[in-house]
């Protein structure tokens, strides 16, 4: 780095030194001592020197690797030190990779026909991708921080689990009621907090969604509590049953039954809500309900004074994040057959929105490479064992620090001048403004 | 003579207990620039947001083409064709000009045509903002910003434009531009100004009349030029503040 030429190496030596001496105190007690019970009962102890030292050394060396890289690409100005060449063909890639994304999307289920593994990941991720973009509904567009959208998951996922169960409806008309209830249960927790913001309406999202599961748990007669809803009802193909029997759809088209069929309808079924939510949202957002969402992220009293209705503006931000929050719980209830509470657990609101924020907020690209990411991640680290969490951790701080925005940080308007309004260049030169 | 466009009459409002507004008195009339000079805390800023309906007035009355709008909701007002330039700008950050002057018009509920039209308008007014159309607010200047401001308020194709400080932080060319296009607006488009503003010479030569505000209460009224005149207006607001 040309800037401080000087300086850097003595820098970069002092804050790898104090991340070593942190290091060192922290891992004294937390590693250097191990203490176990003995055969008596009584503590047993001993001391590792080994591992202490060898964490702190890392922990030196990471700290000086760290630093290098910091100086040498920066923090957020990485643009301005790429080439043009390939500045501009990252700019290809990304005018592509939405499409290409899609099409290999919809291949998916031809080209791992047989492997069952990753058509379940495929499902997983896609389910994720769904609860992604319609958190960011609420969280990317709108602004409003909801820690507690696992609780309309939870909704959707129980609304559909107890119609089928206890009448008998059929998916296809469950389908719309759960995101419908949902959306109710959006409203009902968008009054309350149609005048917090930031930390504070976190804190309430994040009660609510405990409220919820809370309530599930303990509702025994109509939830089943911790023991959970068993006996889901598969999705059929319009009446069409996919199983071995004589009116399947195996048995209807004349080709031998393999359980494979009902994944990869499983697949299709959540690839369509998913790119309904996508279509759905990037509809809204050229709508003046979609431009008023993101006004409000940026400055709620501007946008009261240009008459907008902010209360309806909340709501409905809510209520739509939470109807496909509702849809997708719908499709989690009939794909695992059996839910219970433990599916909607605080940690899957932090995921979701962790993904959000990580693949950009309010980008729909982002949020489905985000997904793809994290949940693809969690499963590629699985060799890692016990060290997955940390090495996906570490993953995740890095690339907050080189892409502080999210993957995908741009934001493309919605608003372009309809024609090119005739005003002659001379007035535009006179340096009005 | 027709009755004013707006007429604020003996209004109060209060944030907890500290009263902003003691009891004002306020008449603008169709076509006119109104100017609100005042010290810092004078009270100016809570009338003009006071009209809008935060905070809501405690007593008093505000009278909109002689109906009473003193409890009618914020983004209501909107509706009823009054525009408002907040203080402090308030443009979206992250939305790009042609974006920030659609959110203007979105809420009125304009034709597309209508719209267009505005926009030309706007573009003519300030050409820096077709420049700059589809870069994003937050990166313009702040006399852009100010433009743009007032541009997203226009998009309202409103009646009475109320302006808070809109030479707030503004080179002193700049804020003359935007001096001069808040009278072309009065002037050619008929439009209805309530200016609130610390910079008095400006605001007091750009008025038909103005009002001073003390303490929440008006002290002084009349025209710009009758005002500008007057010794412990000079002596307050134009010669640096000193007294006697």
């Amino acid at each position: 780095m040309p800037a401080k030429p000087t300086t850097g190496i003595l820098s970069i030596l002092k804050t790898a030194v104090v991340n070593a001496l942190i290091a060192l105190v922290l891992f004294s007690l937390m590693v250097g001592i191990r203490t176990e019970a003995g055969s008596d009962g009584q503590l047993t102890y001993w001391m590792r020197f080994g591992e202490l030292a060898s964490l702190v050394a890392v922990v030196f060396g990471g700290s000086i690797v760290i630093e290098l890289l910091r100086q040498w690409i920066g923090p957020s100005g990485t643009e301005k030190l790429v080439p043009p060449a390939v500045q501009s063909g990252m700019a290809f890639v990304g005018r592509f990779l939405a499409p290409a994304l899609l099409i290999f999307a919809l291949l998916v289920p031809v080209i791992f026909y047989n492997q069952r593994y990753i058509l379940d990941l495929a499902i997983l991720v896609l389910t994720y991708v769904m609860l992604g973009w319609g958190l960011n509904v609420v969280v990317g567009l709108a602004g409003l921080l909801d820690l507690g959208y696992v609780a309309f998951y939870a909704v959707g996922a129980y609304s559909y689990a107890l119609l089928a169960t206890n009448f008998d409806w059929s998916f296809w008309i469950c389908l719309p009621l759960a995101g419908i209830l949902a959306a109710l249960w959006g409203v009902m927790l968008g009054f309350p907090v149609l005048r917090l913001r930031g930390d504070y309406l976190a804190i309430v999202t994040l009660a609510f969604g405990e409220i919820i599961r809370l309530v599930i748990i303990n509702w025994q007669e109509l939830t089943g509590g911790p023991n959970g809803v068993p006996g889901i009802p598969r999705p059929t193909l319009f009446g069409i049953p996919l199983d071995n029997s004589d009116d399947g759809l195996a048995a209807r088209l004349g080709i031998e039954y393999s359980p494979t069929h009902r994944i990869v309808f499983l697949f299709y079924l959540i690839l369509a809500l998913a790119l309904l939510t996508n279509w759905v949202t990037i509809r809204l957002r050229r709508l003046p309900i979609g431009r008023a969402w993101e006004a409000l992220r940026e400055d709620e009293v501007a946008c009261r004074a240009l008459g907008i209705n902010t209360t309806t503006t909340k709501l409905t931000a809510f209520a739509t994040g939470a109807m496909f929050g509702g849809l997708a719980g719908a499709f989690f209830a009939t794909r695992q057959g059996f839910i219970s509470p433990e599916s909607f657990t605080f940690q899957e609101s932090a995921l979701v929105l962790a993904i959000v924020v990580l693949g950009g907020m309010g980008s729909q690209l982002g949020v489905a490479l985000a997904a793809l990411t994290m949940i693809g991640g969690f499963e590629l680290f699985r060799g890692l064992e016990t060290y997955r969490m940390l090495v996906f951790g570490m993953a995740m701080v890095l690339i907050m620090i080189w892409r502080p925005r999210g993957l995908i940080g741009h934001r493309a308007p919605t608003v372009y001048l309809t024609k090119a309004k005739a005003i002659s260049s001379d007035l535009v030169k006179e340096g009005h403004g | 003579m027709t009755s004013p466009l707006l007429a604020i009459r003996s209004l109060r409002a209060a944030y907890g207990k500290i009263e902003a507004l003691k009891g004002v008195d306020v008449e603008i009339n169709a076509g006119e620039i109104v100017a609100l000079i005042g010290a810092n805390g004078a009270g100016k800023s809570t009338l003009m947001m006071t009209i809008f309906g935060k905070p809501r007035a405690r007593a008093g009355q505000i009278l909109y083409e002689g109906r009473d709008i003193t409890d009618v909701p914020t983004h209501a007002i909107a509706h009823l064709r009054i525009a408002q330039s907040p203080e402090g700008r308030r443009i979206f950050p992250r939305m790009s000009v042609a974006e920030n002057l659609q959110m203007g018009a979105d809420a009125t509920g304009c034709t597309e045509a209508e719209r267009d039209a505005t926009l030309e308008r706007v573009f003519t007014l300030f050409p820096r903002l077709k420049e700059r159309y589809a870069q994003r607010g937050g990166t313009l200047s702040g006399g852009e910003q100010q433009m743009l401001a007032i541009g997203r308020a226009l998009m309202s194709r409103p009646r009475l434009l109320l302006l808070d400080e809109p030479s707030l932080g503004l080179a002193p060319l700049i804020a003359r531009q935007i001096f001069d296009a808040i009278r072309t607006l009065n002037r050619q488009d008929g439009l209805t100004v309530l200016i609130v503003e610390q910079n008095a010479n400006h605001a007091l030569k750009l008025a038909h009349r103005g009002y001073v505000m003390v303490n929440g209460l008006i002290t002084l009224a009349g025209t710009g030029a009758e005002l500008l005149q007057r010794a412990e207006i000079r002596a307050a607001y134009l010669e640096g503040g000193r007294h006697g």
